[in-house]
Parts: structure tokens; sequence; C-alpha cells
């Protein structure tokens, strides 16, 4: 498995040269499967710069296969780049849209509400190309050669995280969560914790960590990890890797650099071995093997390199 | 990793219940004791901890709720279990045993539906030792009529 970040930042866009580091785009990552057909974790913004690139360099391979986006909700940062991702307005497309149920209305007609007027200048029906839904509750299905398991996070409204297996490694992403609202996370017990079977054991964990601790007392409830409870999450559940995910749209990329020497710090703290967490960043590039997360270029054994990319 | 990881809208109720300074209790699809907290462990006079894993038989037998000559009413026989697997939400009076005494109690039960229809119960609870019967008890019976009704063949 490949994946590459579109878009690491949370809630709405935030460009601008404070954040050209990171990145000002919304939650969006590319995952390349086995069989080299393309999943897509959401599409917020940063879906934009990857269908055009697709675009450009889809193998023959990949354009075979239909292009499946997991909607882990339908928050305008995890759906806003749809409308212009180019595959969409292409007719020999076929993209299939997987996302959580909701008792209200269809997946189809909650994303049509924003894919219509007044908001947009064209109607789902109007899309060249073939274009399905599917709306998936907690269940496991097969997508080419991974198994896709969703399940109900803690969030605001309806919202699924994913657990996505392919040729023995494990990629689980969990972009906007709260698992510690109401909830001791460092006593409480595995099976009282939101996500942690999703979690458990990946090589890669891909996790909410919007608010920096004194920030987050002051937005208990909104759907978000702080930086504790998202350090906390990852040790309860053990991944070899974690991308800390969904950057506050005021956090510039000075602050995260801060951040970011704090989170190793008291990564080491609780006990984590070096290098294993860190900031999402925009276009940084993975590679899952069955024992390693690297980057593609790098080819030395563990110990692994750190994540990010050198700016 | 421990037993399998609970449906989100358990772990919400249970994390609720854990921050409230009301009595009580969650209760699984087959009557297991889920969670009880603090404030409910004051007044039955055991903590939760103590009784992790208790099965409808065993809490029932333990806490009650009692019948008119202190014995516990078995789970399936609770008027509450039945209205709530109708999914509407109860409200009744109870005896249970607390303390190794008899205490008098009010208690709601709110249905958990999950989107398998499978049904939980949030269960909250006050001691009402001495107070009257409250005036909603004749509507309560009307409604039991109705669901052993919808139960009946
Ligand atoms: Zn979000
Ligand atoms: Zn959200």
């Amino acid at each position: 498995m490949r994946l590459k970040v579109w878009g690491a930042r949370g809630s709405i866009p935030a460009p601008g040269p404070e954040t050209m580091r990171y990145g000002g785009n919304t939650s969006c990552v590319e995952v390349t499967l086995s069989d080299n057909s393309t999943l897509i974790l959401d599409a917020g913004t940063g879906i934009r710069h990857l269908g055009m690139a697709m675009k450009q360099d889809r193998s023959e391979a990949a354009v075979a296969h239909p292009v499946n986006i997991l909607l882990t909700h339908l928050h305008m940062d995890h759906i806003q780049g749809f409308m212009f991702f180019p595959p969409m307005f292409e007719a020999g497309s076929e993209i299939v849209v997987w996302g959580p149920a909701s008792p209200e209305a269809s997946l189809r007609d909650r994303i049509a509400r924003y894919i219509s007027a007044p908001l947009a200048p064209v109607e789902v029906r109007e899309l060249p190309s073939r274009l399905t839904f599917h709306e998936t509750d907690a269940q496991e299905w097969q997508i080419g050669p991974a198994r896709i398991r969703a399940q109900a996070v803690n969030h605001r409204g309806p919202t699924l995280g994913y657990r996505i297996e392919d040729n023995g490694t494990v990629l689980c992403y969990i972009p906007d969560h709260e698992p510690g609202l109401g909830a001791p996370l460092a006593s409480i017990e595995d099976e009282w914790i939101s996500g942690f079977d999703l979690a458990h054991g990946a090589d890669l964990l891909i996790h909410d960590c919007q608010y920096t601790d004194s920030e987050y007392d002051h937005h208990l409830g909104w759907g978000h990890s702080p930086v504790s409870d998202a350090l906390e999450f990852a040790r309860r559940t053990g991944p070899a890797r974690v991308l800390l995910f969904h950057h506050d749209p005021l956090h510039s990329d000075d602050f995260l650099d801060r951040l970011d020497t704090e989170l190793a710090e008291r990564w080491a703290q609780l006990g984590g071995p070096a290098g294993c967490v860190s900031l999402a960043t925009e276009r940084l590039e993975l590679e899952l093997t069955r024992d390693r997360v690297q980057r593609p270029a790098e080819a030395a054994p563990p110990p692994a390199p750190p994540l990010r990319s050198p700016a | 990793m421990s037993a399998q990881q609970r449906p989100l809208e358990l772990i919400l109720a249970r994390n609720l219940l854990s921050n409230l300074s009301t009595p009580g209790l969650l209760v699984g699809d087959g009557g297991r004791l889920l969670f009880y907290n603090e404030a409910a462990g004051a007044i039955v006079g055991r903590s939760f901890e103590e009784v992790t894993g208790f099965s409808a038989e065993e809490w029932t037998s333990e806490f009650g709720p009692l019948d008119i000559d202190g014995h516990p009413i078995a789970y399936e026989q609770i008027q509450a279990t039945k209205i709530v697997r109708a999914h509407m939400p109860f409200h009744g009076e109870f005896s249970i045993k607390a303390h190794g005494g008899r205490r008098e109690i009010a208690l709601t039960a709110i249905p958990i539906v999950a989107p398998d229809d499978s049904t939980a119960a949030v269960v909250l609870f006050w001691l009402t030792d001495g107070e009257p019967v409250p005036a909603h008890a004749a509507h309560l019976s009307d409604r039991l009529r109705e669901v052993d009704g919808e139960a009946a063949p």
C-alpha cells in the first residue's frame, strides 16, 4: 500500500504563506492498493490536486479500475473538493462513493445538497462520470485486494473511521475523532474506547489532533482530539506509526513545528519509540510494507526514518 | 485486545452516565449489566468494578427489583424490560436491595436502539422511600397492556 497526503488541514482550507509547509488543503489521502487501483480517503479540497495528478499520471492499469472514495462524514472539510475533482467530469471514469448512512436521507441526496443550486452550478445528475453511492454502517467489505472495515466513531453527526488491510499491511484513518469525550482514555477498558478496534495494531494510524490541550478546554465536545488524547489513543491502540492530522486552521507552520517537537517529547514520556509519531504534511508520501512504513525512496531497514519529509 | 469493542451508541451512553451525579446504569441487549455509575454504586453499596460482567440473572438476584414478598423479579418479567424491548421509554416504581436492606426507587428506562435493531437501555433512578406513587401509574398500566397485547399471538 502506498499513500499520499493531499490535504491535512481541518475545518476550513487555510492557504497562505504561513501554512505553506504543512499545507492548507482539507482532508484527502490517496491510497494506492497492491493492484495499482486508487482508493481516496475523504474529498476535502486536497482532492482537487489529486484529481489533476491522476489525469496526468494514471497508468493504464489504474484507469481500468473504478476510483473508490471513502468518506468519513459529510462535514464540508471532507467533501468540499468533490465538485473540483476532474474525474467527476470525465465520461469514461467510474467513481464509487462510500459514506455513512443517516436515517434522514440517502448519501446521494445529502451530497447533492452541496452539489446543487444555489451552492453549485451543476447537479449530481448532470455529472458525466459513472457515479454510484453506497451507504455503509459498521461492516466489512472488499474493494479490489483491500479488506475495508468501517465503524462509527465519536464525532458530531454520523461519522465513520476506516481500517484498510491490503497484502498484510493495515492503514487506519480516523481524521475527525474525540474518543476522550467524557472518558478517561488512560484508564478505561479497550472495549469502551471509540475507534479502538479500527486502530489496534495498525501499521499506520492517521488520527485527529486538532487542538493543543489548552485549546481543547474551549472546544470540549466539538468532535476533535487534543494532543494528549491523540497520543493516549495511539499508546492504547499500538499502531507502528502515527500521522497526526486535521490541523487547526489557526495553526501556522511555525506553530506546528513547535507542536511537532512537543509531540515527540510527550510521546517519549509515554514510553513510545522515537520517530513513530509526527504531524501530517501535504504531499507527504509513504509506503506501507509488511514490517515498516517508509518514504518510497528510502530502502534502509528499521529503525525507520522519520515520517515527515524535509521542508 | 480484550473483548470486542462496544458499538458507539453504548460507548457514548456509558460516557454520559459516568459523568452524571444522577444514579444510572446501562443494560445490554440480552440484559447484561454493562455499567453503572458511582452515584448508583453509592446507593446499592457496591462499586461497578466489583460486579463487572454481571448477567441479567446475577444482577437481578443481587439488586432486584423485588416483588411484594421481597423476592427478585426475573429479568424477563420486569415491566421495564418488556416496554424497552418494544422501543418505548418506561417510568415506574420498584423496590430494590441496597446495602443489604430494601429501598424504594423510581426509575426511568430509555431504549438505546442500534442500527441492527438490538436494544440496550439507559436506566436512571432515584430513591423515593416513603414518597407517594405518582399519578402516571395508570397511564403506565395502559401502555403495558398495549405491549403485552402486541406480543400475544
Ligand atoms: Zn473535519
Ligand atoms: Zn467533522
